[in-house]
């Protein structure tokens, strides 16, 4: 950092060498800086970094909100019969077929039969997690599978489990303390998955 | 008279100060507000987390940063009424020791926010396991190695600062850091807005379009706020090391106060962004007040 204690001077406008902060280094010398003959504005990289830095934050932003309003029903429904797929390849006596303009308010219903199954098949399911969440690519197309079914997973597990620490960050208001929590009893259990890692989630990014 | 050595052209880019004042009182609310939150994760047991320990050690690097600055000014001050020589082997000793904690802070920073967001992570794409996965144990050791990892590199940087191999790494690792906190973020945000889709397909729930932009002003605000306070320094040495006789750089080197500055207003933002958000934390905070009234 010699190059900064250089840079630090504190210098006055009127006394440029002995009241003046200086720790000196003398194997670093700057000579002085001419100012002759420049073609653009002397701030000119304090301006173009400033406003470069700032087009990039709104830009990212742009970018979140993008993501915010794209994801179409179509996607939706796309995420939503994949995972009923991946769900019905899991359970061997699941005899429902298939259909895809099935609505959504029917959705949860069926979740929770086949999470019924999932309770009795609970190995499959662990088998399957872990070769399904090697982490999530960034891709985008790939993404939006791997979002549902991640936690479609969840949802699974915490139907199986009966106790379970929350960590504390997904703490709730009422509720100071950690973990061991009642979130499980007094709700039903499709809203309650959906509202636990959805709760999580917003948590962090509310 | 020979006034300076420096040509004193109209044009010429003189150092733009920050007063004194407003530096101490910078400073000095950095330290206050990271300690306060060391000292309230200390004392109340239910903070003792993985999550508040990687938000307390930001909160350390933060405090580095704000103190260090704080030095400099006070060393700064001694110089000027004559109490420390300038060119001292001491003074030298003392100025690389500074040195080396100022860039213990900004790497110290940089891993905490990237620990806070793989912990964050972890917290919702492994929810079940997070507790297995994160022990206390574990977070500890993992502090313990991100410390002694910026320690070793700090010092080395300090002392081998004149090298230019120094600083390209030190200037590629920033970047790279915060486009992997960024993917980490964008990641939980999609599944954020997933849930917030799905929930909202039900009929008996609203939609949360306004959850989901707070999410995105929330992810900005995380990330704009560490660029904007520790890029225009990293731009800084990049510049001193490269070009320093170019006037361009030369003016964009005559703010350095400024982004001095900028770094310890990061240190009062962080915990607000961070710290403050959490409802245990600020319950300790007012029993903290209200308990010594």
């Amino acid at each position: 950092m010699c190059a900064l204690r250089l840079i630090s001077n504190r210098t006055s406008q009127q006394a440029l060498s002995n009241s003046d902060y200086t720790w000196d280094y003398e194997y670093y010398e700057y000579g002085p800086v001419s100012f002759e003959g420049l073609k653009a504005h002397k701030y000119s990289i304090v301006i173009g970094f400033w406003v470069g830095l700032a087009v990039f934050v709104i830009f990212m932003f742009f970018v979140l909100t993008l993501l915010t309003k794209t994801g179409a029903p179509h996607q939706d429904n796309a995420e939503l019969s994949e995972k009923r797929f991946r769900m019905n390849s899991f359970v061997a006596d699941f005899g429902r077929p298939l259909e895809s303009e099935r609505v959504f308010s029917h959705q949860m219903a069926e979740e929770s039969q086949s999470l019924f199954h999932f309770c009795i098949n609970e190995v499959d399911h662990m088998n399957k997690e872990k070769e399904t969440q090697k982490g999530p690519s960034l891709e985008s197309n790939t993404h939006f599978q791997e979002v549902p079914k991640s936690s479609g997973m969840f949802e699974e597990d915490l139907h199986c489990l009966t106790k379970f620490n929350i960590p504390n960050f997904v703490n709730t208001e009422q509720n100071s303390s950690l973990g061991e929590d009642d979130l499980l009893i007094s709700e039903p259990p499709i809203i309650l998955e959906n509202k636990l890692v959805m709760q999580s989630s917003h948590r962090i990014l509310d | 008279e020979n006034i300076s050595d420096f040509s004193l052209n109209i044009t010429d880019c003189t150092q733009v100060v920050v007063p004194e004042e407003v530096f101490f009182t910078v400073a000095a609310a950095g330290i206050l507000e990271n300690l306060l939150i060391l000292i309230a994760v200390v004392r109340n047991k239910n903070l003792h987390l993985p999550m508040y320990f990687f938000i307390c050690s930001l909160a350390i690097s933060d405090m580095l940063g704000s103190l260090y600055k704080t030095l400099e000014n006070i060393f700064i001050i001694l110089c000027k009424m004559g109490y420390l020589t300038r060119q001292g082997d001491f003074e030298k000793k003392l100025d690389d020791a500074m040195d080396s904690m100022f860039i213990l802070s900004l790497l110290g920073s940089i891993f905490s926010l990237l620990a806070i967001a793989a912990d964050r992570y972890i917290t919702i794409f492994y929810a079940l396991r997070y507790h297995n996965i994160m022990t206390l144990r574990r977070a500890l050791v993992i502090l313990a190695i991100i410390w002694v990892f910026c320690a070793g590199s700090s010092v080395a940087i300090a002392l081998f600062s004149y090298e230019a191999a120094t600083v390209i790494p030190f200037t590629i690792l920033f970047p790279l850091m915060m486009f992997f906190i960024l993917c980490l973020y964008v990641h939980m945000f999609l599944l954020a807005r997933s849930h917030a889709k799905k929930i909202a397909s039900q009929p008996s729930t609203t939609v949360h379009h306004r959850t989901n932009m707070k999410g995105a002003i929330t992810l900005t605000i995380f990330l704009g706020v560490f660029l904007c306070c520790w890029a225009p320094f990293v731009l800084h040495i990049l510049l001193a090391r490269f070009c320093p006789h170019n006037p361009y750089c030369a003016c964009y080197m005559s703010i350095f106060h400024v982004n001095g500055t900028l770094i310890m207003c990061n240190a009062i933002i962080n915990p607000m962004i961070f710290a403050f958000r959490s409802p245990e934390l600020r319950s300790t905070f007012k029993k903290m007040f209200y308990c010594s009234r």
